[in-house]
């Protein structure tokens, strides 16, 4: 699991990926597919779609593997974000409002602090988890809900029950405070 | 925590578009900016490694083992050694050429065998069909929905029990690839319905295009342009 291999590995695999190396593929998919196909579902909460769009992911981290700079970007936050904006296109082409209910059967992680990243709280988990916690609750909800579930401002003020302005106005402060205190 | 300053109206954005919050054209307008200004870019990648710890502290789930197969077979049309990224348009030319020679050589075989039958492509588009699946709970179809260009018709059948919430109705809607929902009508629940399409609506009905179902008040949802209830049926259009 991605816990097992160090950042470093990490970086040294995608070197290998960008060479062409199909085996350094599949040991980076072997590393990291569970949190992906995670992120993916959690997004989509469709197993069948979430399967197509992690098949894209590692055709795209393939492809694109000679453009990942490793001074910009750590090999997790370059492999999440692919993930991430693939499943957020496949949910807008839903439509503005996909998702301005929740989804009630898909609670994989509510992505409160788990016990594998309470394990780490030294590292960057750890100080991101800290100060998520200390925003007050309903900023955070609205956060951790927006990353996760990757739904628009639309979509959580209907959810919320709160004008748009509003609930763009808490994510933004949050944002801010969040930038604030990581930089302590 | 200590009060902080607010972001910038460019670095809020930044932010918004790391966090996944944008709508399909500000997703757009995002990218586009990232590609023209790098310091914006520069401001979504710190971002995007600022919020990414929560994406590694999901809980991991392990996906189908066939899928990496899926993703092998794939990776065979985007070989990418040094070597062959040099090539690549060398390669996906002849490649292509290739295959495209191996179909017709199949294809001729093929018709040589039949006897000739002349096919009329139907002037309407191709004949396409979609199931719409619950968008709360289990994955089950509420929906079924069938294209004949022949008819120039969407033939619908709701199966959504009759008198369960007489307060609303069910909306159709199609989201072509541009990803602007265009209404097309209301569904009865437990009813069949053939809703002709005009001209204007043919090119929507491609495969690809998404159909969705919302939740409206009687007589529809008030805006013309999107739903405005829960979207609880989804589906795509796919050729038959």
């Amino acid at each position: 699991m991605a816990s097992a291999t160090t950042p470093e590995d990490l970086a040294k695999l995608m070197s290998r990926v960008a060479a062409g190396e199909r085996a350094a593929l599949r040991q980076l998919y072997d590393a990291t597919s569970a949190k992906l196909f995670a992120v993916c579902l959690r997004i989509l909460s469709d197993r069948e779609e979430a399967e197509d769009v992690l098949q894209e992911v590692y055709v795209t981290i393939w492809r694109r593997a000679d453009r990942f700079d490793g001074s910009r970007a750590s090999v997790m936050t370059w492999v999440s974000t692919i993930a991430r904006n693939r499943s957020i296109d496949r949910l807008r082409a839903r439509g503005p409002m996909a998702y301005a209910d929740q989804v009630e059967d898909l609670e994989i992680a509510d992505g409160a602090v788990s016990a594998e990243a309470l394990l780490v709280t030294a590292g960057e988990e750890g100080r991101l988890h800290r100060c998520l916690s200390e925003l007050d609750a309903r900023t955070e909800k609205v956060i951790r809900t927006a990353f996760f579930e990757g739904v628009t401002y639309e979509a959580l003020a209907r959810r919320m029950d709160t004008p748009l302005g509003t609930v763009k106005s808490w994510v933004r402060r949050g944002l801010a405070k969040l930038k604030g205190c990581l930089a302590t | 925590m200590s009060e902080a300053a607010d972001l910038t109206e460019t670095e809020a954005f930044a932010a918004e578009h790391a966090l996944g919050v944008l709508s399909s054209d500000e997703r757009r307008r995002a990218e586009a900016r990232m590609a023209a200004e790098p310091a914006f870019a520069a401001q979504v990648e710190t971002w995007r490694e600022r919020l990414n710890p929560m994406a590694e502290a999901v809980t991991p789930i392990a996906p189908p083992h066939a899928l990496w197969q899926r993703i092998e077979r794939s990776l065979g049309a985007n070989d990418n050694t040094a070597q062959a990224r040099g090539l690549r348009f060398w390669r996906s030319t002849s490649a292509g050429s290739l295959a495209l020679a191996a179909a017709s050589i199949a294809a001729a075989v093929l018709l040589a065998n039949r006897p000739p039958v002349v096919i009329h492509p139907p002037a309407g588009g191709q004949l396409l069909d979609a199931s719409l699946v619950s968008q709360t709970g289990a994955p089950v179809p509420l929906f079924i929905a069938a294209y004949d260009p022949i008819r120039k018709a969407l033939i619908v059948t709701s199966l959504v029990t009759p008198g369960n919430d007489p307060a609303h109705v069910h909306e159709l809607w199609v989201i072509p690839a541009d990803g602007k929902p265009r209404p097309l009508g209301i569904l009865e629940p437990g009813k069949t319905r053939e809703m002709p399409m005009p001209d204007k609506l043919l090119p929507s009905l491609a495969a690809g295009s998404a159909l969705a179902v919302s939740v409206e008040p009687p007589g529809g949802s008030p805006k013309v342009d999107a739903p405005s209830g829960p979207i609880t049926a989804v589906g795509k259009l796919a050729k038959i």
